[in-house]
């Protein structure tokens, strides 16, 4: 680069930095500014899964109920899912399942979102931290739900880790600079799962999820290549002939029946935390659940807090 | 399903490793015609005070062949530095791959707890690839496996952030020799000393190096003795027979793979 | 706008060792790994600790007493910011920070009677590479440590949390040879300790030892109040509203008491919640008066130091 042309460069960078008053000193550059919150009273939850089907599945309940109190709800699918079927994948699957969660997320009364993120390989990065940083902060969340770092499969755990990593960043003001800080670190919630090492699941929060059991089980229909067909593990035989209207009935009742014992198995497990929230007499008649435990990296709401994010309890 | 041949593939991080923690299993397995592959994910080219790199990575390579041949099963070492394993998606890749290839049914490996970053990382790359073995269009070169394979642990002394739990152990008295004569195989690590040693661990004379040749054997010996840390799960297996029991090794169930029943699991393993 | 340095050039910048610290490489002669360290106090018969933190302040904070009272004792005492810190303010942010908490911890090295280094790394991006691994090992192994502090890998701050596992995945390899042949191996793994947090899962903070820094809390505080732009200024999450006119002493005076109450309670938290691991070393009687404390757990990756090994390294405790 020639020399005039460099420091014509140089100077107009200069110029660039520089207030109105022409002063470039560091503390006189402007602040970044702080998200601007919107003002409808309403709560902000945004839910990372690996998978386009997980955050479905844990907190699917939950976000119906959100969304009926006119609550702001978004679902993330941190990768695409794009081998998670025993007979297509790639792009092809990516777009089925993308399609998936579009249908679900009408059902459920949410937003969502797909990265393009082959499935099986979520890395712990930068970049993928500053992506999930840019989508908290971008919608403002209050709340933010993610998977524990323990778990069966590395997508699950590397968002557990990921959202960890960005749980206090989102208020750094030069972390990320190009998106507005949050003022206050959300609070963080891990979804409920099975695992004993090195530490169990701790359920600090229940919620019954009866009223909303309906929407949730046609949530899981509509993830047809998942559950349906079987998903990654699936095989042909798993599959009706879809002219065969007695069988495909037959299937579909078969996964809803699955699901149900599945949602129904948390109320039964998290019965004493159900009834922290409900009371004993409520809580027994409690048939399908989610449970949450609080993380220690987001903001500790404190119990009058809780029953503002859940605003569901009656007690 | 005990009747029928078992594949089983142990991860450790070193040329060495695998031998350390499920030698007698392995043989014992061996010997009954069931199918054992052991590898090392690193060459273990760092590991040792005067030799490094490929030269070292060979040696302990052929200490791993020979180690095959005392054990009756496959003993190999990957192409990885030494002390540079990170979990990286290519790495993951490989442990699929290996795993499938091997059709394994049972898979060991390193917890991740552990003071070596080496043996932590091998335990978090296996804990990468449970699961992911199973799914077809991933590594979609190799065949995935129609179920899960049972993952395990091996036993560390680790406490922080949990301490080992040993699901089940093993008896290796009748095979205690044919570890020892593995660890005495494994020249550059034992009887040299491995990376921590100096020069003048190994005695010039005849005589010296014997008793050198001993003292190690001696103290392997010891080491192996774990029938008094495992009683317990010994005696779950063994009964009253667990009293005498001198020598073992004891493995975990990792959450991540196949969840056998206690009964299953019993007869997975050899007595 | 500032030129852009180096990397390398602004690592020397920040660098507060003395030139005496500099590392010596290209000692290995072929074949053979360079020459074995000297260890354990060299010819001194003094001690030497390295601490590592995440950014220019968390040393200080987590360790800053123990760091007085070991440089009092005339051993030699290392903080490494494994971060320059360059997000950790309001208003102020890259290069003219990473240089202003350069300064900082400088300033704290001169009232702790301690040395202070920040790696040239951007606050909030510290990854788990084996470049970093290496970094790290080699800096154990050029202070020569016999104990090393750093993180536990369970905090809210992924910097906090990636520190405490790089520092594990060096502990052990230091004392191999051919790992970073450039730099002379230690013969002994040194005892390495995680400072302490309040982080619970999956498993708690242990207070194996706790050491009482009554007798240094003045240097402490006055180290809190040298990291102005952290504390005084409100660091990352602070704002204009923090900061008093600087031509208002009253209001300067004011905001520095307010300050120094925070820490001094603060710091008198772990005395609370480790009244029973002070006693051990004190005595309960003694340990009833202590006010200020810190604590630390033992790292399993680390030589374990016998009863009389932790007393040599913290020969503080009263004879018993």
């Amino acid at each position: 680069m020639s020399r005039i042309a460099w420091s014509l460069g140089l100077w107009m960078a200069l110029a660039g930095c520089a207030t109105s008053t022409g002063d470039v000193s560091p503390m006189k550059a402007p602040l970044p500014a702080p998200a601007q919150l919107p003002q409808d009273g309403k709560l902000r939850i945004i839910a990372f899964g690996a998978h386009p089907d997980d955050c479905e599945l844990r907190e699917g309940g939950a976000a119906v109920k959100w969304a009926a109190l006119g609550h702001h709800v978004k679902f993330v699918s941190c990768t695409n899912g794009d081998i998670g079927h025993w007979n297509m994948a790639g792009g092809p699957l990516a777009m089925r399942r993308a399609a998936e969660v579009k249908q679900t997320s009408k059902l459920l009364g949410i937003s969502h979102e797909v990265l393009d993120i082959h499935d099986g390989e979520l890395m712990v990065t930068m970049e993928n931290r500053r992506t999930i940083c840019r989508l908290i902060r971008e919608w403002k969340a209050d709340l933010v739900i993610s998977h524990r770092p323990n778990d069966y499969h590395p997508d699950h755990r590397y968002v557990g880790v990921l959202v960890m990593d960005a749980a206090y960043m989102v208020t750094v003001p030069f972390f990320c600079p190009d998106t507005p800080y949050l003022t206050k670190n959300p609070v963080f919630l891990f979804s409920e799962d099975a695992f004993q090492r090195p530490n169990p699941f701790t359920p600090d929060i229940a919620v019954a999820i009866d009223d909303v059991i309906e929407k949730k089980l046609a949530a899981v229909e509509a993830l047809h290549s998942q559950f349906f067909e079987g998903g990654a593990n699936g095989h042909a035989g798993l599959v009706p002939d879809p002219n065969d209207a007695e069988k495909v009935a037959a299937r579909k009742k078969v996964v809803r029946e699955n699901f149900s014992k599945r949602f129904a198995a948390t109320a039964t497990k998290h019965r004493a935390a159900l009834e922290a929230y409900y009371g004993k007499d409520e809580a027994a008649k409690v048939g399908f659940a989610e449970a949450f435990e609080i993380c220690e990296y987001g903001r500790r709401p404190a119990p009058d807090e809780i029953r503002k994010l859940f605003p569901f309890y009656t007690k | 399903m005990a009747s029928e041949k078992l594949r089983v593939i142990v991860f450790g991080a070193h040329p060495d490793d695998c031998e350390y923690v499920a030698a007698g299993t392995g043989a014992k397995w061996a010997a009954k015609g069931h199918a054992v592959k052991f590898v090392a994910l690193t060459n273990g080219d760092v590991g040792h005070f005067a030799m490094a790199g490929g030269p070292l990575a060979r040696r302990r390579a052929k200490e791993l062949a020979a180690c095959g041949k005392i054990l009756g099963l496959t003993s190999v070492s990957l192409d990885n530095h030494d002390g540079e394993l990170m979990p990286t998606l290519e790495n993951r890749k490989t442990v699929v791959r290996l795993i499938r290839d091997w059709r394994a049914d049972i898979v060991i490996s390193h917890r991740p707890n552990d003071y070596h970053p080496d043996h932590r990382y091998t335990g978090v790359l296996v804990q990468d690839a449970a699961y992911m073995v199973t799914v077809p269009f991933f590594c979609s070169d190799t065949p995935h496996l129609a179920a899960n394979p049972l993952f395990l642990y091996c036993d560390d002394k680790f406490q922080k952030p949990a301490p080992f739990s040993p699901d089940i152990a093993v008896a290796i008295d009748d095979v205690v020799e044919k570890k020892l004569d593995c660890f005495e195989a494994l020249e550059s690590q034992f009887y040299e000393g491995g990376c921590n040693a100096t020069a003048d661990l190994v005695p010039s004379d005849a005589a010296g190096k014997a008793a050198r040749r001993k003292q190690v054997r001696d103290r392997m010996r010891g080491e192996f003795a774990r029938g008094e840390r495992f009683r317990k799960a010994l005696e779950k297996r063994y009964g009253k027979k667990a009293a005498k029991v001198e020598y073992a090794e004891a493995f975990e169930v990792c959450e991540y793979g196949r969840q056998p029943s206690a009964e299953e699991l019993d007869k997975l393993f050899p007595l | 706008m500032a030129f852009r340095l180096s990397p390398l050039a602004l690592l020397l910048l920040v660098s507060c060792a003395t030139p005496s610290s500099a590392p010596s490489r290209g000692g290995a002669t072929e074949g053979k790994p360079a020459p074995v360290a000297r260890m354990d106090g060299e010819q001194d018969g003094k001690l030497r600790i390295i601490a590592f933190g995440a950014h220019p302040d968390d040393c200080e904070w987590a360790e800053g007493g123990v760091g007085a009272k070991w440089a009092a004792l005339g051993h030699h005492v290392k903080f490494v910011s494994c971060t320059n810190g360059d997000i950790g303010h309001w208003g102020m942010a890259g290069g003219p920070l990473a240089k202003r908490r350069a300064a900082e911890i400088k300033k704290c090295g001169e009232i702790l009677g301690t040395e202070a280094l920040a790696l040239d790394i951007h606050d909030g991006e510290l990854m788990v590479t084996m470049e970093n691994r290496r970094t790290i090992c080699r800096l154990i192994r050029e202070w020569k440590a016999d104990l090393v502090i750093s993180h536990r890998p369970n905090d809210y701050h992924p910097d906090h949390r990636y520190v405490g596992v790089l520092v594990m995945d060096a502990a052990y390899m230091v004392t191999v040879p051919f790992f970073c042949p450039d730099t002379p191996h230690l013969t002994k793994n040194p005892v390495f300790l995680f400072s302490e947090d309040e982080f619970r899962r999956p498993n708690p903070f242990t207070p194996d030892i706790a050491v009482s820094v009554d007798d240094v809390i003045e240097k402490k505080l006055a180290a809190m109040e040298a990291l102005e732009s952290q504390f005084y200024e409100g660091g990352c999450n602070g704002g204009p509203h923090l900061v008093p006119d600087p031509k208002d002493p009253a209001a300067v005076a004011a905001r520095k008491k307010q300050v120094r109450g925070e820490f001094e309670e603060y710091f008198s938290g772990p005395t609370t919640r480790h009244r029973g691991a002070l006693g051990k070393y004190y005595g309960a009687e003694a340990a009833g008066k202590v006010r200020f404390a810190e604590a630390f757990e033992i790292c399993e990756y680390g030589r374990r130091p016998t009863p009389e090994e932790i007393l040599k390294l913290f020969p503080f405790f009263p004879a018993k």
